[in-house]
């Protein structure tokens, strides 16, 4: 066993390109798979990241119906029976619910000396910050004296800050939106784009309050951010939400729901279909990569079957069995399935750490892709060194010896 | 008993389109220890019996006993190791393992023995010098002329001490004086008690063993019989 180990190891170094040649597709297929896997995982891991930091359990309840258009969610049409009302309702009534916290917002103009620039103004009460974990870099969150008195305070997004203040410290800075003065009382740390691609730090958040009562005069609102006791209880709070806020809107049975709930394991979901999509494409490639592989090494081994016939005559000649033939083919091309297979991983190992380190992609390295991946040069190995193997053995020894 | 035994051997080959009949309906013993050579023009179907003494081909039909086993029966185990164990080659084209020198050619045979002596190097050393070639065992057969080859091959098929030796015109490329040293080698050989088959042009070559058998378009066309005079002695 060990002899025919070596026969193949010293067949195969005979004919360093064309072994080399044979394990390329095995190289390049298995490589594929490791860093495709790679993307595959970092891209899923960014997105949930993503949902994750959204905010813990988080159930969005958006006034109005909304619809999925190009894998995004949006609202349609003008609604206006959505309350602060219903927010509290929600926290009172279901005990699934730790805490909501209703929001409006608007894009407009903010000013700052000379300086002014578009942003998102925002109202939403304190909890805003822990449900959609949003936390202070400086100063402070406002308080319960500053909503009940609608004082004009206003934490603000990095995004803003650099489009405001630009260099400036913005803390206790004063800022204009529609003519109103809003001292600047904290400072949130940065927090990214959320899944729809927004930049979540584009932000001037201040008391609901002082939003309906300056900025706005309105009593409906557009959105409630609700967290829910766990995330076990996210889909029964959202049962229940949808039954509160149709009986509190008093929709009859006929009627549509005039609002849309979009739970983070809605969003969990929704892209996990698409990575979910992207992942079978990858083993679809994977597949065919390291089929095309296979067929490499068939067509190598079948060359060197052939071109050794008078070789594998000999050897049967001088007492070897059948079965040693098919061992010797089969070590040679296990052998180039290895090699293929331990240089593709070094290389799909080096270009994903590469990739992470300097590319600035997030990769995920999974063992298991590694794992999987030996398994299968191995068996491409023999699968396809089996045939030309058997084919060669069957040869009668003085038909093999006369073969030109 | 006999050593090799054959009874209305039959060999042809079927290719598309049309048959040929190599060996029609041979009839051949051969006693432990006998000398046999076998003579005849191109084309009789020499080398082809001796690939079916060999086991290395199976007669399309008849019967095939050697050493008491009906080869026809065994399979291929077995059959790898009656050719280890049993029989050695030298062929007419040599096959010797192009790219691996002479000593690894003697040696081979012992990569598939079902034990490997342990100065198997130093065997093969012995009897490639036997042969005259102790400065030649690095040498691969590509650097090797034609009679060099010759005598690895001899040297190869006596590697495993077999009891058989079938030789496809062991003197062909050699010249005179290497002719008669081989043919030293092989009378040798029969005293050590080793069975030889041998296949030549050469009548003189031909007249080393003490039984001529003569092949004409696949059938035995005369048989000397076993030379009394060898029989008696052998007895
Ligand atoms: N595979 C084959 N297919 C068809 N015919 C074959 C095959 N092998 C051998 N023959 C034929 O069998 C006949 C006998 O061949 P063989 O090699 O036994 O002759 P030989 O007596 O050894 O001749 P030589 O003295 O020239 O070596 C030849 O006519 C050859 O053409
Ligand atoms: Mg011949």
């Amino acid at each position: 066993m060990i002899s025919s180990f070596l026969i193949a190891f010293r067949a195969l170094f005979a004919h360093k390109t064309r072994t080399f040649l044979a394990s390329l597709g095995i190289l390049i297929g298995i490589a594929s798979v490791i860093v495709m896997v790679a993307i595959g995982k970092g891209s899923q891991k960014e997105v949930m990241d993503v949902i994750a930091g959204m905010g813990e359990n988080l159930i969005t309840v958006n006034a109005g119906e909304m619809k999925r258009r190009g894998g995004r969610l949006r609202l349609t049409g003008n609604v206006n029976t959505l309350t602060v009302r219903d927010a509290y309702r929600i926290t009172d009534e279901i005990a699934e619910v730790e805490m909501v916290a209703p929001f409006e917002e608007k894009r407009m103009v903010a000013k700052f000396g000379n300086n002014s620039a578009e942003t998102t103004i925002a109202g939403s009460t304190r909890d805003f910050l822990i449900i959609r974990d949003y936390h202070l870099q400086s100063g402070e969150q406002f308080s319960e004296r500053d909503s009940k008195t609608a004082n004009r305070v206003a934490i603000i997004g990095m995004t803003a800050v650099k489009n405001l203040f630009g260099e400036e410290d913005p803390m206790g800075q004063v800022i204009k939106v529609h003519f109103i003065p809003f001292k600047i009382i904290g400072v949130f740390e940065p927090k990214g784009v959320d899944t729809n691609g927004l930049d979540q730090d584009d932000l001037v958040l201040i008391p609901l309050s002082t939003y309906m009562r300056r900025i706005v005069n309105q009593k409906h609102i557009t959105r409630i951010f609700v967290r829910a006791s766990s995330r076990n209880n996210i889909a029964k709070a959202s049962e229940k939400i949808r039954e509160l806020l149709r009986e509190n809107h008093k929709l009859t049975d006929d009627r549509n729901d005039d609002f849309t709930l979009v739970s983070q394991l809605d969003l969990e979901e929704l892209k996990k279909e698409t990575t979910e999509l992207f992942t079978k494409l990858i083993v679809g490639v994977a597949a065919i990569s390291l089929l095309v592989g296979g067929i490499g090494i068939l067509a190598v081994m079948l060359i060197s079957v052939k071109e050794r016939t008078r070789e594998i005559g000999i050897r049967r000649a001088v007492g070897a069995t059948r079965r040693d033939i098919i061992r010797q083919f089969l070590y040679e091309s296990l052998i180039i399935g290895f090699l293929g297979g331990g240089l593709g991983i070094i290389l799909g190992v080096g270009l994903t750490l590469g990739l992470t380190k300097w590319g600035h992609w997030i990769l995920i390295l999974d063992p298991n892709s590694i794992w999987t991946a030996s398994w299968a040069c191995a068996g491409l190995g023999i699968f396809f060194g089996v045939f030309p193997a058997i084919k060669a053995s069957k040869l009668d020894p003085m038909e093999a010896l006369t073969t030109e | 008993m006999n050593l090799i035994e054959m009874n209305s051997i039959c060999k042809s080959y079927r290719n598309i389109g049309f048959e040929t009949q190599v060996l029609n309906n041979v009839t051949l013993h051969i006693g432990e220890g006998d000398y046999v050579s076998i003579i005849g023009p191109s084309g009789a179907g020499k080398s082809t019996l001796m690939a079916i003494m060999g086991c290395l081909a199976q007669p399309t039909s008849g019967e095939y006993i050697l050493d008491g086993e009906e080869v026809g029966k065994l399979n291929d185990r077995k059959l790898s190791r009656v050719r280890n164990e049993k029989i050695g080659f030298v062929f007419q084209a040599f096959h010797l393992l192009p790219g691996v020198t002479a000593l690894e050619n003697v040696t081979l045979p012992l990569v598939y023995a079902k034990q490997t002596p342990g100065n198997a190097k130093e065997r093969a050393r012995e009897l490639l010098a036997k042969v005259g070639l102790e400065h030649r065992l690095h040498h691969t057969p590509g650097q090797l002329s034609g009679g060099e080859q010759q005598r690895v091959t001899i040297a190869r098929s006596l590697i495993n001490d077999p009891r058989i030796i079938l030789a496809d015109e062991p003197t062909g490329n050699l010249d005179s004086k290497n002719g008669i040293e081989t043919m030293k080698t092989f009378d040798n050989l029969v005293k050590e008690g080793k069975t030889i088959v041998l296949i030549t042009h050469d009548s003189e070559v031909a007249q080393h063993a003490g039984r001529i058998i003569s092949i004409l378009d696949g059938q035995i066309d005369s048989d000397s019989g076993v030379h009394r005079e060898r029989n008696t002695l052998s007895l």
